[in-house]
Parts: structure tokens; C-alpha cells; sequence
């Protein structure tokens, strides 16, 4: 019994002061996972703790099922209107991105450890995906707010890109494994079934339980553990069936999550525990799992894998993979380094183990090392790039809360609070009209006020609106103290998009602009520029330093356009 | 190029009453012509107008700069309106305006003027030169206060 109760103390001991310095991290700007690892590894047999735990097995299982509970959420979190954006440049990362990566970082590792290439190979496949997680949980916590095209294509490629990443590393266990077995068509069919299964699947099941959330009345909680639980089960469906569970647990989420335009946030809610249970549970294991001393001799190779994956293979990928796209050199570089390694490579670091490939725990130790590297260095300075790189808006008041109206399709209950000096103080609450939003009620010194439409708002006020999503993303502009930001950031004249770049031109004495320009609107202009969907932050510079930037957009039209002008 | 080079006091106005973006634009017009007569009222009227049609110059927190370039203009030409009642402007930030700094520029050398308009833009966002001008309680004081300012020098310097 006692031995019980160590053991428990022991677990939950370690959950709770992870869990609390995780807390702590969004402060620091390192991202939790990096403090679940080393608390592991400080746990483990090298460290304080001394738990000498080597159940791969173990690790492996719980690691599985963590990982199926975290492709759920992020799938839950995905607007499906991202996809419209983001969905073709993702679709290419995570498939030719993660191939290209593969490759660079596998030929590079053949080189340096000169090793068989197939190993090499593999080591390439197994750090070769993208953790959604660190990098969203990184850029939260920085504030920053980045533009449309870019967030979603590194929200939807980091869904996507596991099970590619999953496929290679499968793909090469086998082929060093069964040395005979042969190239050509069966492997393009494996890939087929994989992805195929793993989409349909996903769909199907993945609708059926989306309809199933729908009939059943239970609360929050209950509601959240039921998409677990039966994600978990779809996700094991499909790994038996043959196809790709995490995309098919990715896409199930996906669809459960726009069922009813965004799932309730407080499913959502509920869901992100599960997700922070998920990865810390993980993370701590397999810090547990890794022999730190054996990292020693892994540490020089890994620090020069993961630097030249950091720095030549993934920029390499990503540029060659975004080149039918429309992206410009900063947002390109902003993607090439948000490529943070997470729970997926260590999790696949582990396959070959299990699978009794030679040399593994070289393949499993100098994995760990890429990804402590990735974290540690790529986490700390992602904020940073962004702002330097120009790809973040300038900052939004988050809502306190925010809850889905049942019955209703798209339309929220906001709560917002007015900062000192934001662009809300002093105004009268008809003056805010950001499309359809509406005032229900107005906090003020903890009474409840009645909102009339000439109510004075001061600082301090807590409003709650009534409102739809792309409301509530305007309504956070107008409570934070950022008037300066905004101004800085669109410039400080704004005009209609459907302007002619001609009047432009004729209005600021514009002369040296190429005459075929000159009759395209300006949304056009930068729908020409873009070759495709522009959105909000995008920039055009016209002559004599005159710049042109997306304000807001209107039905996928640009309909405001800030002009800043050239300073002295 | 600084307030004291564009602005004079018979282009200055304070508390002009009782009016709407297109009366406005009227009376600022015959301001215009009538303390620089090369300009034509019509010409300005119109000019001002078509580059309101592009998008609302209100640049938010109750301050709109209206400008335009105009072939007979000579030199760039300013003019500092205080209305009495603010007036709807279609500002970014839904704010009514009251108080309108109009530019009126020449069409050559378009480089200087933009920076000039930058200027403006710039100093018009410094809330003590909003507020000193709004503590103006004459035309007299408005155009002072306009044009010898202290953050217009910390802006410049």
C-alpha cells in the first residue's frame, strides 16, 4: 500500500509542479513542453528523482494516445474558412515540405555520422514534421497576432505534416528492416492507402461523431471527454484498418469543430485541459525515458543536425515548396523558422526501437537533442522574428469570454474590458458598429448598467456584445490601448478598395506607376499581387514611397485600404 | 514644411457653425479663394470633394486633414477650421470631427507635399497639440497656438 502511495505521489508530485512551472513559461517565452521535458529528465535516472524508467512500450502507448487527444483539439481549433487561405500552401508543405526535409536533413546526416543512408534517411523522416502546438503556444503567449495567410498555412501544415512524417519513418523501418523488399508502385499504393484511408475514415467517422455531439445534452466536461474517447477510438479504427490515424483523428476533429460554425467555446475549453493533460503526461515520460548522460555523446551531432535543419534544410523546403505561392521573402523566412520540433519526432524516435532496427538509440537520443535545440532556440525567438520580419498585426484585445449562442448559427456572447486609453474610451456605444455586434449589457464599477446607445464607455467598463466571429475580431481593436499601433501599422488615411489606382495616383501626384496598373481597382491590385485571397496586413508600395495596406476585407474583397505616407 | 509656413490667420476659423461635410467644404473653399485669389472656389470645392469620394480624410480622434493638389495653386496653402458642433465624417474610428485641417497643394514636386501631409498627420496625432488647439477660445488664439507649438518643434527636431 505504501509502495502505492509513493508510487502516486511520485506521479502526481511531478504532474503538479510541471503543470505549475508550465504556467510560469507563457511568462518567460519558453514553451511548456520544454519544461515538461526537462523536468523529466531531472526525474529520471540521471537526475534528482532517479526514476530509472525505460518502458518504451509504455512510452510509446501513452505517447500515441497524446498525441491523437492533441491532433483532436488542434483540428477542434481550425476554422474551416482558415482552409481557404491556408489549405493549398499547407497541403504542399506538409507533403513536399516534409519530403524535402526529410531528404536535406537525411543526406546531411549520412554524411556527418556516415552511417548506412537509409538510417540517415530515417533520421531525416523522423524529425521531418512540425509541432503545432509549441508554435501557437509561443506566439500567444508573445501577443502577437499574425496575418491570416500565414497563421492558418502553419496551423493547417502542422496538422497535416504528422502523417506524412509517420509514413516515412514507416516506410524506411520496413525497407531496413526487409532490405529485399521492392521500390515502385507498392509504395505509392501504401502511401495511397494511407492517406486515403485515413481522409475517409476521418470524414465519415469523424461526421457521424460531429452529429453525435449534436443530440447529446451533457455538460462541458462530459461533452469533451466523449470527443476524446471517441477520437481515440477513431484513431485506432483507422491504424487498423490500414490508413493514418492522426489524420484521420486531425480531419475528425476538423469536422466536429465546424459542425455548428466553431464548436462551443466551452467545449473548447473543456478540450484544452485534455490537450495540456495529453502533452504534459507526454512530455514528462519522455523525459523520463531518455538517459541524459547517453545524450553526451549525442550532443555535438544533434546540435549540428538540428542547426543545419533549422537553418538549410527546412528554409530550403519551404521555399522550394511555397514557390507557386503567394508569399513575400519575410513571410517565407517566418515560416522557414517557426518549423519547432515537438512531440511527433521523439514519438517516432521510438518506432524503430520498438521495431528492433540497430543503432536506434543513436537515432532516439540524437532526436532529442534536434528537438531540445528546436525548442530551446526557435522557441525563444519566434515573438521576436515575427516582429522584426513585419508578419504580426498589430495587437487585438482577446475577449475574457466568449460563448457561442446555442441555436444560432455564428453568433457569440463577447465580453470584452476597455483599456485606458484605447480607442473605445470616451466614445458613445453606437459609435462602435463593427458589423453585427450589438451591446447586451455594460459593467461599471461591478453594477450592471443598462447600455443605451449614448452611453459614455470609460475605461474600466466591462461590455458584453452580441456578435459574430468576424466581429468580435474587430471589436478587439477597439478596447486595447494601441491607437498608436494601428496607426503606425495601416498608416494614417484610409480609402475605399473599389478606388481606381489611376485616382490614387492623380490624388497623391504619383507619376512613375507602369500604365497597366493604372485601371485595376485596388482591390485588384492586390488581388494581381497576390494571386490570390488577399488578407488583412498585406502591403503594396507604390511610387514615392506611398504604401498601400489591407485594413479589413469584405467577403473575401478587400473593402478598406490604409495609405501610409513617406516620412522626412 | 512647418504650420507657420502653410497657415495665416484669414484661413483660420473658429467655431464655424452649423454645418455638414459638403457645407464645409463650401466655406472653406471661399476662404480659400478669397485670401488667395489664384485659387478658384469651385476648382477647390470640387477637388475636395473628389478626394473624399476615395475614402473619408478623418484620421480619427476628431481631426480630418482634407487635401488635395490643384493646378492653380501657386504655393502649398493650409487652412485650420474649429466647428462648433462636431460633424459626422466617416473617420476610421467612427468619431465625429471638429477640427479640419485642410492642405491645398500645387501639382509639381508631389514629394514635398506628401511629406508635408505626413507631417500634419503626425503632429495632429500628438494629443497636446489636439488639446491646445481645442483650448483655443478665439480664431486668434487657435492660430497661436497652431503655429507656435512646442510639439511641433519636438516633432521636427
Amino acid at each position: 500500500m505504501e509502495h502505492l502511495n509513493l508510487l502516486l505521489l511520485l506521479g502526481a508530485g511531478l504532474l503538479f509542479t510541471g503543470l505549475l512551472l508550465g504556467t510560469l513559461s507563457t511568462r518567460i517565452g519558453i514553451p511548456s513542453l520544454l519544461v515538461f521535458l526537462v523536468l523529466g529528465m531531472l526525474a529520471g535516472e540521471d537526475g534528482v528523482g532517479g526514476i530509472a524508467f525505460q518502458d518504451f512500450e509504455l512510452g510509446f502507448l501513452i505517447s500515441n494516445l497524446a498525441l491523437a487527444v492533441i491532433l483532436l483539439d488542434g483540428g477542434l481549433r481550425t476554422r474551416l474558412d482558415a482552409f481557404r487561405v491556408g489549405l493549398r500552401p499547407a497541403l504542399t508543405l506538409a507533403t513536399l515540405g516534409v519530403v524535402l526535409t526529410a531528404m536535406f536533413t537525411g543526406a546531411f546526416a549520412t554524411w556527418l555520422l556516415g552511417v548506412d543512408w537509409r538510417l540517415g534517411l530515417l533520421l531525416g523522416g523522423i524529425v521531418g514534421s512540425t509541432d503545432a502546438a509549441a508554435v501557437f503556444n509561443v506566439l500567444k503567449s508573445s501577443g502577437l497576432r499574425l496575418n491570416e495567410r500565414v497563421a492558418s498555412t502553419l496551423e493547417i501544415e502542422s496538422g497535416l505534416n504528422d502523417p506524412m512524417a509517420i509514413f516515412i519513418t514507416v516506410l524506411l523501418i520496413e525497407i531496413l528492416m526487409y532490405p529485399e523488399i521492392s521500390w515502385g508502385p507498392g509504395v505509392l499504393l501504401q502511401l495511397l492507402q494511407q492517406f486515403g484511408i485515413g481522409a475517409l475514415v476521418g470524414v465519415l467517422l469523424g461526421g457521424l461523431l460531429a452529429e453525435l455531439m449534436l443530440r447529446v445534452r451533457s455538460n462541458e466536461g462530459l461533452h469533451a471527454l466523449l470527443l476524446c474517447a471517441g477520437g481515440a477510438t477513431l484513431f485506432a479504427i483507422t491504424n487498423l484498418a490500414g490508413g493514418s490515424g492522426f489524420l484521420a483523428v486531425y480531419l475528425a476533429g476538423l469536422i466536429a469543430g465546424n459542425r455548428r460554425k466553431g464548436t462551443s467555446d466551452n467545449v473548447l475549453r473543456a478540450m484544452d485541459s485534455m490537450a495540456w493533460l495529453a502533452q504534459s503526461v507526454m512530455f514528462l515520460l519522455l523525459g523520463l525515458l531518455v538517459t541524459p548522460s547517453d545524450l553526451v555523446h549525442s550532443l555535438l551531432p544533434g546540435l549540428a543536425i538540428a542547426l543545419f535543419l533549422m537553418l538549410v534544410a527546412r528554409p530550403a523546403a519551404v521555399w522550394l515548396s511555397l514557390l507557386p505561392f503567394a508569399f513575400n521573402p519575410s513571410e517565407r523566412t517566418f515560416i522557414s523558422w517557426t518549423g519547432l520540433r515537438g512531440a511527433v519526432p521523439i514519438v517516432l524516435a521510438v518506432f524503430p526501437l520498438l521495431a528492433g532496427v540497430e543503432e536506434t538509440m543513436l537515432l532516439f537520443n540524437i532526436t532529442f537533442v534536434v528537438v531540445l535545440t528546436s525548442l530551446l532556440l526557435q522557441g525563444s525567438t519566434v515573438g521576436w522574428f515575427a516582429r522584426r520580419l513585419h508578419v504580426g498585426l498589430p495587437p487585438a484585445a482577446a475577449p475574457l469570454n466568449a460563448t457561442a449562442v446555442e441555436g444560432a448559427d455564428d453568433r457569440y456572447l463577447a465580453q470584452f474590458v476597455v483599456e485606458p486609453g484605447s480607442r473605445a474610451e470616451g466614445k458613445h456605444l453606437d459609435e462602435i458598429i463593427p458589423g453585427q455586434a450589438r451591446a447586451v449589457s455594460l459593467v461599471r464599477g461591478r453594477q450592471l448598467v443598462e447600455p443605451e446607445e449614448d452611453s459614455v464607455i470609460r475605461a474600466g467598463d466591462h461590455i458584453l456584445w452580441l456578435c459574430d466571429h468576424a466581429s468580435q475580431e474587430q471589436l478587439g481593436e477597439w478596447f486595447l490601448a494601441t491607437t498608436t499601433a494601428l496607426r503606425r501599422y495601416y498608416g494614417d488615411f484610409t480609402v475605399r478598395a473599389t478606388v481606381k489606382v489611376s485616382d490614387v495616383a492623380l490624388t497623391y501626384g504619383l507619376t512613375d506607376l507602369p500604365p497597366e496598373l493604372m485601371h485595376l481597382t485596388l482591390d485588384e491590385l492586390f488581388r494581381n499581387r497576390r494571386r490570390g485571397r488577399p488578407v488583412v496586413g498585406d502591403t503594396v508600395t507604390l511610387g514615392q514611397g506611398l504604401r498601400l495596406r489591407v485594413r479589413a476585407l469584405d467577403n473575401d474583397h478587400v473593402s478598406l485600404v490604409g495609405i501610409r505616407l513617406p516620412k522626412k | 514644411m512647418r504650420i507657420r509656413e502653410l497657415l495665416a490667420p484669414d484661413r483660420t476659423r473658429y467655431n464655424l457653425e452649423g454645418v455638414s461635410k459638403k457645407r464645409l467644404f463650401d466655406q472653406v473653399a471661399q476662404l480659400a479663394s478669397s485670401s488667395r485669389p489664384e485659387l478658384d472656389e469651385q476648382e477647390v470645392f470640387d477637388a475636395l470633394v473628389a478626394r473624399e469620394r476615395l475614402g473619408s480624410t478623418g484620421i480619427g480622434e476628431g481631426i480630418a486633414i482634407p487635401h488635395c493638389r490643384l493646378p492653380s495653386c501657386l504655393q502649398p496653402v493650409g487652412l485650420l477650421i474649429r466647428l462648433e458642433e462636431p460633424i459626422d465624417f466617416d473617420s476610421v474610428d467612427g468619431r465625429p470631427v471638429d477640427l479640419v485641417f485642410v492642405l491645398l497643394v500645387p501639382e509639381s514636386n508631389p514629394e514635398h507635399h506628401l511629406r508635408t501631409l505626413s507631417h500634419l498627420a503626425a503632429l495632429f496625432n500628438e494629443p497636446e497639440y489636439r488639446e491646445a488647439l481645442r483650448q483655443s477660445n478665439s480664431t486668434e488664439a487657435l492660430y497661436r497656438n497652431a503655429v507656435d507649438s512646442e510639439t511641433e518643434l519636438q516633432l521636427t527636431s
